[in-house]
């Protein structure tokens, strides 16, 4: 075992995978020379595999995405970095009508073999620089999401993400990049659609993942020394596909349910897993499933805005311990 | 002959594409008023020429993005009538076993990487494929296909940007067929489409994109620079819609004068009577269009005699 960065971990995943195949490779802004990365993430692959497969392009990002489609139709596997999540949107069409529809559109004859990285999350850069947009792409058919919560799933899921034969949206997060884990020395990966129960509990489900994993997990110790309350926290790990069976066990177990995400509250990921929960388990919920998100507004750049939109630890604990009734 | 002629059994083969897309576009055109192929069809009737002369001055190993007016791009590239004819009836024996219809086909076997329903959409694909050849070093170039129109897209000029500064294995052929739509191209923008490539230093050619033989020509000489020298450019062929943007638009933009003179422009019967005027006797060009009916008729038996396909649960992703 060793401690590891979450940002080292995803460079890990990637550079054994790359020694291993010599179709992989990466495109993005600024990952290769010079800033290698502007999280630093992609930092010396250049120095061990060359100009060659680590390719900086201008700033493009429709091309960065249209680079890794068209490479992937002619057998490469295709790492794309996109510098922010928000600049997503810039490249929409390629990830919406292009790579999500291209295995069914081509009848099966060619797949978008992509995987494309991407840091969200509010870190104090503002509105353009902080979205969760996860929720848009669980809308689109023939996406694939992973959200890893800490530097040993984010290893894992890079792995299964780069052979996974689809087209993978790995969504990372800016404040998770220095946080640390205990990772294995030999290889591992963590396959698509398998939860972590991350803590069992009985009387309460709460549904978390990505940066919200991580607070979630601090409240939720909180909570428990507090009030003795007994919380069960699961980390999907990946939003397409989703665990349902490990998340609708828990709540049969524990009759409540509280989502916790940090894209906002209107037709979030959360609002997905609810209504699923209700559809699917309405008779063994003891009280209506809530959810805790981002408020309906773009992120603020000014602290006390800010505070008062993303989601915090105070928030949830607040939040959580009403829905419980905790006094 | 000209020197600059090429060989009489390459023509009669050009003439045998060319006469091949203008009947299966007619035999599309029917089976859309008789509901047999489906959807979103664009046609390109009298737009053979830019199609057959270009794709025939490529390899099977060449790549091509046709546009969503593709009809004559695929059957240029080597698809078979039945499973395109297939596909645009939504059958399960077409190219993409009735998922796609006529504005996004794909052909594997030959290459062919697929049109885009997205206009422009396939610039950025582009840059991948042509990246991708050079580093897997394959002998290939890759043609994008594009409108006149598309040539407003933004995605356009990171096309540009990247295959120059890459110098990408890349040749864009701009079939301009005069309107966007219902635009005519000159409401639309102050550049010609072959000025623009040359703010990049991307080599630029303007030809009659009716005259099959003028088009194979300069496309063989770009090809050949993309391929050994890696070498992008773009070729522009003029030429002319008879039809609609789609198939029930009954064009009421376009002067009747102007359809009349890119009638008599008609690339077929020019290639016709090149090929008379070079000694090709007339039953041989007659052998050709009764082989090429009876595979068009063929091919819109084999749609109209295909199964639909069928949605299963299990196919959700």
């Amino acid at each position: 075992m060793r401690k590891v960065k979450y940002k080292d971990s995803i460079r890990e995943a990637m550079m054994e995978e790359m020694a291993k195949d010599t179709n992989i490779i990466l495109v993005g802004e600024d990952i290769a020379k010079g800033y290698e990365g502007c999280f630093g993430v992609t930092k010396g692959i250049c120095d061990t595999f060359g100009e060659k497969r680590i390719i900086d392009m201008p700033i493009c990002e429709a091309s960065v995405i249209g680079c890794a489609l068209g490479a992937s139709q002619l057998g490469i596997k295709v790492i794309a970095e996109i510098m922010f999540e928000d600049f997503i949107t810039v490249c929409f069409d390629g990830i919406v009508n292009q790579a999500a529809k291209l295995k069914t559109l081509s009848g099966g004859q060619y797949n978008s073999t992509i995987v494309i990285r991407t840091p969200g999350g509010s870190a104090g850069f503002g509105a353009q620089h902080s979205q969760c947009l996860e929720s848009i792409f669980m809308h689109v058919p023939g996406l694939y999401i992973a959200l890893p919560s800490n530097a040993y799933d984010a290893k894992g899921l890079m792995k299964t993400a780069i052979n996974f034969g689809e087209p993978v949206l790995f969504f990372e997060h800016q404040k998770l990049y220095n946080t640390e884990s205990d990772i294995p020395d030999e290889e591992y990966s963590i396959p698509f659609g398998c939860a972590n129960i991350i803590n069992e509990g009985k009387d309460v489900t709460v549904v978390a993942f990505s940066y919200m994993a991580l607070l979630a997990m601090d409240a939720c110790r909180d909570l428990e020394s507090d009030y003795g309350v007994s919380i069960e926290l699961i980390d999907p790990r990946t939003l397409v596909p989703l665990d349902f069976d490990t998340i609708a066990k828990s709540v049969k177990k524990t009759g409540r349910l509280v989502t916790v995400e940090e894209g906002v509250l209107r037709g979030g990921a959360g609002s997905e897993i609810v209504a699923r929960v209700e559809e699917e388990c309405f008779d063994f919920l003891d009280a209506p499933a809530k959810r805790i998100a981002a408020l309906n507004f773009p992120v603020p750049i000014s602290p006390l805005m800010e505070k008062a939109v993303v989601p915090n630890k105070d928030r949830i604990i607040k939040e959580i311990s009403e829905y419980l009734g905790l006094k | 002959m000209d020197f600059m002629d090429i060989e009489n059994d390459l023509m009669l083969e050009l003439y045998r594409k060319l006469f091949l897309c203008r009947r299966f576009e007619e035999k599309v055109y029917q089976l859309i008023l008789d509901g047999v192929v489906l959807g979103s069809v664009h046609l390109s009737t009298g737009e053979e020429a830019a199609a057959v002369g270009t794709i025939g001055a490529l390899e099977k190993t060449d790549y091509i993005l046709p546009t969503h007016r593709g009809h004559c791009q695929h059957l240029s590239k080597g698809a078979e009538p039945d499973k395109l004819m297939a596909e645009l009836a939504g059958k399960e024996t077409g190219y993409c076993k009735g998922n796609s219809g006529s504005i996004h086909i794909f052909d594997r076997e030959n290459n062919n990487l697929g049109s885009n329903g997205i206009v422009g959409a396939q610039f950025p694909i582009t840059v991948g494929a042509g990246m991708a050849i050079k580093y897997k070093k394959l002998n290939s170039c890759v043609v994008c296909f594009t409108g006149d129109g598309a040539t407003n897209q933004g995605w356009f000029y990171e096309l540009l940007n990247l295959m120059s500064l890459w110098q990408l294995p890349v040749i864009i052929v701009c079939v301009n067929n005069l309107y966007g739509m219902g635009t005519p191209y000159s409401e639309t923008s102050l550049a010609s489409v072959n000025e623009k490539p040359r703010l990049f230093k991307i080599r630029s050619e303007v030809v009659d994109g009716n005259d099959v033989e003028a088009v194979y020509i300069i496309m063989k000489e770009l090809v050949e620079l993309a391929k050994k020298e890696s070498k992008p450019a773009l070729l522009e062929c003029l030429t002319y819609r008879w039809m609609g943007h789609s198939a029930f638009d009954q064009r009421p933009y376009r002067p009747k004068e102007e359809i009349e003179k890119w009638k008599n422009l008609d690339p077929i019967k020019r290639a016709e009577t090149k090929l008379i005027s070079r000694g090709i006797k007339s039953n041989i060009i007659n052998e050709i269009k009764e082989r090429v009916n009876n595979q068009v008729e063929e091919a819109a038996s084999f749609a109209i005699n295909s199964k639909f396909p069928e949605f299963n649960v299990s196919m959700q992703m």
